[in-house]
């Protein structure tokens, strides 16, 4: 009894004064994701792979409209959207105060122009997405004209594609010897 | 099958003495791994196989699962599964195929009382029904759930859907113990040591207890049934994560290896070392939490928040380690996502001296506190046959003279790489449960300086292996409370075809009622309480006098305030 009294006397105050004061938190603590609209590709990797549907991609074909958005309401702090991201649009921060009297303060909106294919006329990739990708051909020593004419094919929506290269393949005619026209 | 060209085959020995006394009834045989096989039996002799391996080879119930395989053999198949301690250490896997015209196959819990819990579950979600089981009555399902829906059957439904309740009243039969002197106790609709849901019913005649029954999976989450619908294989470790709030890591490590078993992937070993600090960081909370509960319940409060202020210490170190004051979403099939820098290695060790001299004089004062020796000696005895009947697993297991212990049975992680013990004590009662926790306290803050100290260096996760569809295979880690088993087989597009994670607390919890019998109703909170259950808080009791014949609802807080001052009887 003598000891454990000892013991409560030398320990005196355990708690801290927050909220008065800030909380000691770790480096490296996983808060609140941020989310940087600039950055971001809308390319889905981070909806893919985020455990609780936290993040959803919401497409909306007919006006050419992707959503991007977060749910703080469903985060686990798992920080697998920062790992996936490649273009650094969402990092997490030591910020774990999250309480909000209206469900949807909890929610991160980012809308997102879609591209139409040349072909159809469909909308069907976000363009920040091909823009990022002839960048990095640029970057990866493609020269100008060629990039250019990259351009012409990655405007193309998938489908379009396909039926273009059955096309080009009917007019090979695979199996077949190439017709000779005299 | 695909011929796995495995060696050594540990364990070999259990499957030819199965062959020797069965001959033809062994139909097949299928190394996993190095020490898990599955050996496929003929259904009627099911419960012959199981009996010869848990009582004359040295097995221990682990597991049984049930899997909805009509679409890859036409039938169902229930594994069971055995962990052999007997000399040699390995799994044994029983599967036996139950065709889908008839549904039903020959109860092992006669034999095997281990196996009750398995077999109910395995009746209410997926229909298979287990001829001869002395307890016929729902597990898992409640008791408004429509009687033809077998909720893990793969055509059953959509895992969002919650059909209409059937009854409005409560049909659960408790068992009826009737007798001169009897009176019932109810104790929960739902727990006695944490808040979780959970009903017991206790057989009193006077203040003792005759006879107990409970009911549990109040709040069954369906995460089996979430998982292989809705996540692939590399979200369902931060699901597994949540199975619970204080050993949740243990269950991320026991899925994760369970599919790096199944794909027979090796981790790196600062990986496995990385895990094992992980766990026993775990492991140091939850002992301490454990010990500042049974201080609550012996009615020593001020221990019990000296304990929790102690523990925070931990909680910081798990900060420090995950960035979370859970060690949650570490894990990732092949590896882990986070490493620890030599900073971070500096704190934790630091952190770890500071701990031991203030668990230290807590343990010292604990132990010198008459009130807790005498309100825990000779309590909740769990004798040794029981135990040994029951498979209970864990500091429950032994604390009844056994030497459970998966970390050294099959030794996992890097647990086979630094030297450390398993504590067991003799009394089976709650004093040696609560000794043992105190004990390996110490044994696991070892383990963390000895992991830090000798963590290899290099990478700390596999990448760019192939995702194969139907293998399946066991994961397994010792948790605070003891051992979790997760059997994962791997499915299509990059899901699991079927999860089945199993919780310490689900082998110990059919084992209580004997400890119950022959207690005082003031220790009813406390036994349960040693188990560390992972319901947990029974808000009722409902108490049953037999020889009144007379039922009596006590509230729960009413049941714990009679534990901890033991004056004024809720009966009289």
């Amino acid at each position: 009894m003598l000891n454990l009294l000892k013991e409560v006397i030398k320990v005196g105050e355990a708690t801290t004064k927050y909220p008065l004061e800030s909380l000691d938190l770790a480096p490296g603590f996983r808060g609140k994701p941020v989310y940087n609209p600039e950055l971001c590709l809308a390319c889905a990797a981070c909806t893919t792979v985020c455990p609780p549907n936290a993040l959803a991609m919401d497409t909306d074909t007919e006006h050419g409209v992707r959503t991007w958005s977060l749910f703080y309401g469903r985060c686990i702090f798992c920080g697998r959207c920062e790992e996936v991201c490649p273009t650094g649009a969402i990092t997490l921060s030591p910020d774990f105060e999250l309480a909000a009297f209206n469900k949807n303060d909890l929610v991160v909106r980012a809308d997102f122009k879609l591209l139409e294919c040349r072909v159809c006329n469909r909308y069907f990739a976000p363009g920040k997405e091909l823009t990022y990708v002839l960048a990095l051909l640029e970057q990866a020593g493609l020269p100008g004209p060629e990039v250019a004419q990259r351009r012409s094919l990655l405007e193309v929506c998938p489908e379009c594609k396909r039926k273009c290269n059955v096309e080009s393949i009917k007019r090979v005619g695979v199996g077949n010897p190439v017709e000779v026209k005299r | 099958m695909v011929p796995h060209e495995i060696s050594p085959k540990i364990g070999q020995h259990y499957v030819d003495a199965l062959r020797a006394r069965f001959g033809s009834a062994i139909l097949n045989e299928d190394w996993r791994t190095s020490d898990q096989v599955a050996v496929t039996v003929e259904l009627n002799s099911l419960p012959d196989v199981v009996e010869n391996l848990y009582y004359q080879q040295g097995g221990w119930l682990s597991s049984v699962i049930g899997n909805d395989e009509r679409s890859l053999n036409g039938n169902f198949a229930l594994y069971y599964i055995l962990s052999m301690e007997d000399t040699v250490k390995s799994w044994v896997m029983v599967k036996a195929l139950v065709p889908p015209h008839q549904p039903e196959f020959p109860s092992v819990t006669a034999k095997i009382p281990a196996a009750v819990w398995y077999e109910r579950d395995v009746r209410d979600l997926f229909g298979l029904n287990p001829i001869g089981i002395p307890d016929n009555r729902r597990l898992t399902l409640p008791d408004d759930w429509p009687a033809d829906v077998h909720p893990l059957r793969k055509d059953a439904m959509d895992y969002r859907y919650r059909p209409e309740p059937t009854t409005d009243e409560e049909t659960f039969e408790f068992i009826n113990v009737e007798g001169e002197g009897i009176v019932e106790v109810p104790l929960g609709p739902l727990h006695v040591t944490s808040d979780e849901p959970g009903h017991f019913r206790l057989y009193v005649d006077g203040e003792t207890i005759m006879d107990a029954d409970y009911r549990l999976f109040f709040v069954h989450r369906g995460m089996e049934k979430l998982a292989e619908n809705r996540m692939d294989y590399n979200q369902i470790p931060f699901l597994a994560d949540r199975i619970c709030g204080i050993c949740g890591y243990a269950h991320s490590v026991a899925y994760s290896t369970s599919v790096e078993a199944a794909l027979g992937l090796e981790v790196p070993e600062r990986a496995k070392y990385i895990r094992t600090i992980l766990l026993e960081t775990e492991r140091l909370h939850s002992h301490l939490l454990n010990l500042g509960l049974a201080c609550h319940f012996v009615g020593f409060d001020t221990g019990f928040m000296q304990f929790f202020r102690v523990r925070e210490k931990t909680m910081k170190m798990a900060e420090i380690l995950t960035g979370a004051r859970k060690t949650y979403g570490m894990n990732l099939v092949g590896g882990i996502r986070r490493d620890i820098l030599k900073e971070e290695r500096q704190q934790c060790l630091k952190f770890i001296a500071e701990l031991r001299v203030e668990v230290n004089t807590l343990l010292d004062i604990l132990v010198h506190t008459p009130n807790l020796v005498e309100r825990t000696a000779n309590v909740g005895a769990l004798e040794p046959t029981v135990a040994r009947d029951f498979s209970p697993v864990g500091p429950t297991v032994r604390g009844s003279g056994f030497t459970r212990d998966t970390r050294a049975d099959h030794a996992y992680c890097a647990y086979g790489l630094v030297p450390w013990s398993v504590i067991s004590k003799t009394g089976n009662d709650v004093l040696s449960r609560t000794l043992i926790r105190a004990e390996e306290w110490y044994e696991s803050a070892a383990i963390v300086e000895r992991c830090l100290d000798n963590m290899p260096d290099g990478p700390i996760m596999i990448e760019g292996f192939d995702y194969k569809p139907h293998q399946f295979a066991l994961g397994y880690v010792e948790a605070p409370r003891g051992e979790d088993i997760h059997f994962t087989m791997t499915g299509d597009n990059q899901k699991v075809f079927r999860w089945r994670p199993r919780a310490s607390s689900f082998n110990n919890w059919p084992g209580v009622r004997y400890m119950l019998r022959g207690n005082l109703i003031s220790n009813a909170p406390l036994i349960v309480a040693s188990i560390d259950p992972c319901y947990s808080c029974t808000e009722r009791v409902t108490i049953i006098d037999i020889r009144k014949k007379k039922a009596q609802v006590v509230a729960y807080k009413e049941l714990e305030r009679y534990c901890r001052e033991r004056k004024h009887s809720p009966l009289k």
